[in-house]
């Protein structure tokens, strides 16, 4: 089994090293957990329009660091129902990648991705080869490795569907 | 070639049974898996065991504890309904359940889960202040659940960065410093997906106490966890406290490191945290005068008995500013006892604090609620927007003398003149 072929355009480019997810929908929504509302807080802040230009598809870009501090999951679910489909980023922080995998939303950790892209480029992730491609203006870059148990989690669909796989093998181990 | 303790504890408890270096994938068995309740935490694992995988018990309930430690005590029907959960889940798999102990790190820690040498798993990241005992303790957020229905779960050995604390604090300055003081000079990405591993001539200064403070908040360098190499001290903590045979572990002399730090704390003064990131470490001095309505004195990461110390030297025979709001809520049950059989809350009470029983509550803002336009200093672990209250409400986090201070003058304030007074007056 591989990983869905991933092609889209980089809807928005977090800049900000370090940064803090739960500002996409902001602090006073992170309770939320209908996707619908999240949706509709969803990039607000950053771009109004963001929900009438996005397609189903894309992908977020971020920086250093993305999901630094203390991330909650109502970011993601609204990014998610507006058709966002991977989280590419020069690096992650530990926590909020951790969580993210297990729900098996696409993360690739891409050092330089922020050199890469601009917003609205066309990009493809080859899971075979590794790497990132910019299908606007040319240039690649790679990504970094999974551990089996992240690929797998990916594959699967997230953590449940993964753990039903491992104990089915552990049972005939 | 040498192992870190991390490569040490982790190869243990993997199938290996002996060290593996850092990028190995291993399954390993946890020697205890821990938790509390909290709307979406441990009652969405129970549910997932039951209809996802059809499992009713876990299969060794004594490597489980779990703890009541948030909503203690309840204030809605639903919430006390969320605790009926856990007690009947713990009851029926004949699992111990830690209620209105304490917050649960340090509850965990006085309990005889922080083996030297063992692998503990929790949810919640806090968990790896265990470091401070030579336990390595991870939290892994959802994927706890592997934990509740498999006896292993995966994990790739992690790197390590060491730091080597060096120097003398000096008084007024606490751990709670020391620890804002290493993601200031390391950086907040400083290890990501490692162990943040303390050794040093100047960490054997530090008490076991300051050591959970420094381990417990190492998320913020971007770290798994932190873990210091136990010394005679963590080692007597544990044989008062672990009732199994253990194995210490310790870092060998050549172990391969991914990064290796120095960090001088002679000349550190007290620090604050600046809202809304816990990045963001500034000189105390800075923002001295800054006006605060507010002050918190407890969380996993201070509220042990040198911090009430330190906040009753700095309000003995005095009284906290007109209108001020101070709460000290001790860690734990147990360490509110020793601080009122050493007069340390009557000096704090006298002083106009509000002292309560040991919870999480008032960390995250559930009680003592801020509103808008409120600022508070603080001991809790985060100074995110809204994390006590209102989006429009900020938190500078500080060491425990440096609340007390604050509370006296209304306004953010250097504890040490205070501190330098009471010692006069006691010499």
């Amino acid at each position: 089994m591989s990983l869905a072929p991933l092609r889209g355009r980089v809807a928005y480019v977090f800049e900000e090293a370090d940064f803090d997810v739960d500002q996409i929908v902001g602090v006073e929504n992170i309770r939320l957990t209908d996707p619908d509302a999240l949706a509709a807080h969803a990039m607000r802040r950053f771009d109004p329009g963001f929900a009438e230009k996005v397609e189903p598809g894309d992908v977020v870009v971020g920086a250093e660091n993305f999901g630094y501090g203390h991330p909650h999951f109502a970011p993601m679910i609204g990014l998610r129902r507006l058709g966002i489909r991977a989280v590419i980023a020069d690096s992650f922080a530990t926590g909020y990648w951790r969580e993210e995998i297990a729900e098996g939303f696409p993360q690739i950790a891409c050092p330089g991705i922020t050199g890469l892209v601009a917003r609205w480029d066309e990009i493809e992730i080859d899971w075979e080869a590794a790497e990132v491609r910019n299908l606007s203006r040319g240039g690649a870059l790679p990504t970094a490795p999974y551990s089996t148990a992240e690929r797998g989690m990916l594959q699967a669909g997230g953590l449940i569907p993964y753990l039903r796989e491992k104990l089915a093998a552990d049972g005939s181990g | 070639m040498g192992y870190t303790i991390a490569e040490k504890i982790m190869g243990r408890a993997s199938r290996a049974g002996a060290p593996v270096p850092a990028g190995t994938e291993v399954e390993v068995k946890p020697d205890y898996v821990l938790g509390y309740d909290f709307p979406g935490y441990l009652d969405l694992i129970f549910k997932q065991m039951k209809e996802e995988f059809g499992i009713e018990r876990v299969a060794e309930p004594e490597r489980y504890a779990l703890f009541i430690d948030h909503m203690v005590p309840a204030n809605t029907p639903e919430e006390e309904e969320l605790h009926i959960v856990t007690r009947t889940w713990c009851a029926e798999n004949g699992v111990r359940l830690h209620e209105r102990e304490g917050i649960g790190h340090q509850v965990a820690a006085e309990a005889g889960y922080a083996v030297p040498g063992g692998f503990v798993v929790h949810f919640d990241g806090h968990i790896a202040q265990l470091g401070a005992f030579g336990t390595l303790a991870i939290g892994i957020h959802t994927q706890l659940l592997e934990a509740f229905v498999r006896e292993r779960i995966d994990f790739t050995v992690p790197e390590t960065t060491r730091v080597n604390l060096t120097g003398r604090l000096a008084p007024g300055v606490m751990a709670r410093d020391v620890f804002h003081h290493l993601v200031r000079v390391l950086g907040p990405r400083s290890c990501r997906f490692q162990v943040l591993e303390l050794g040093g001539p100047a960490l054997g200064d530090i008490s076991l106490e300051g050591r959970q403070t420094i381990t417990g908040l190492a998320m913020f360098t971007g770290a798994l966890t932190a873990i210091c190499n136990p010394d005679r001290l963590a080692l007597d903590y544990a044989k008062a406290h672990v009732t199994q045979p253990f194995e210490p572990q310790a870092s060998d002399a050549d172990a391969t490191y991914a990064a290796l730090h120095e960090v001088d704390l002679t000349d550190l003064a007290p620090i604050v945290v600046v809202p809304p990131n816990p990045a963001a470490t500034a000189d105390l001095a800075d923002h001295a005068g800054l006006e605060v309505q507010a002050g918190y004195l407890g969380s996993c990461a201070s509220g042990r008995l040198e911090d009430l110390r330190a906040a009753a030297a700095v309000l003995k025979g005095r009284r906290v500013a007109p209108g001020f709001q101070l709460h000290v809520v001790p860690t734990s049950q147990a360490i509110m006892a020793d601080a009122a059989r050493e007069g340390l809350l009557t000096t704090l009470i006298e002083a106009g604090a509000f002292v309560t029983s040991s919870s999480c509550d008032y960390c995250y803002g559930r009680i003592a609620t801020m509103t808008a336009g409120q600022r508070a200093v603080s001991t809790g672990t985060l100074n995110v927007t809204g994390r006590m209250g209102s989006p429009d409400s900020e938190i500078y986090l500080c060491n425990a003398a440096a609340v007390a201070a604050s509370a006296l003058e209304g306004r953010i304030a250097d504890p040490r003149p205070y501190l330098a007074e009471a010692t006069e007056a006691g010499a």
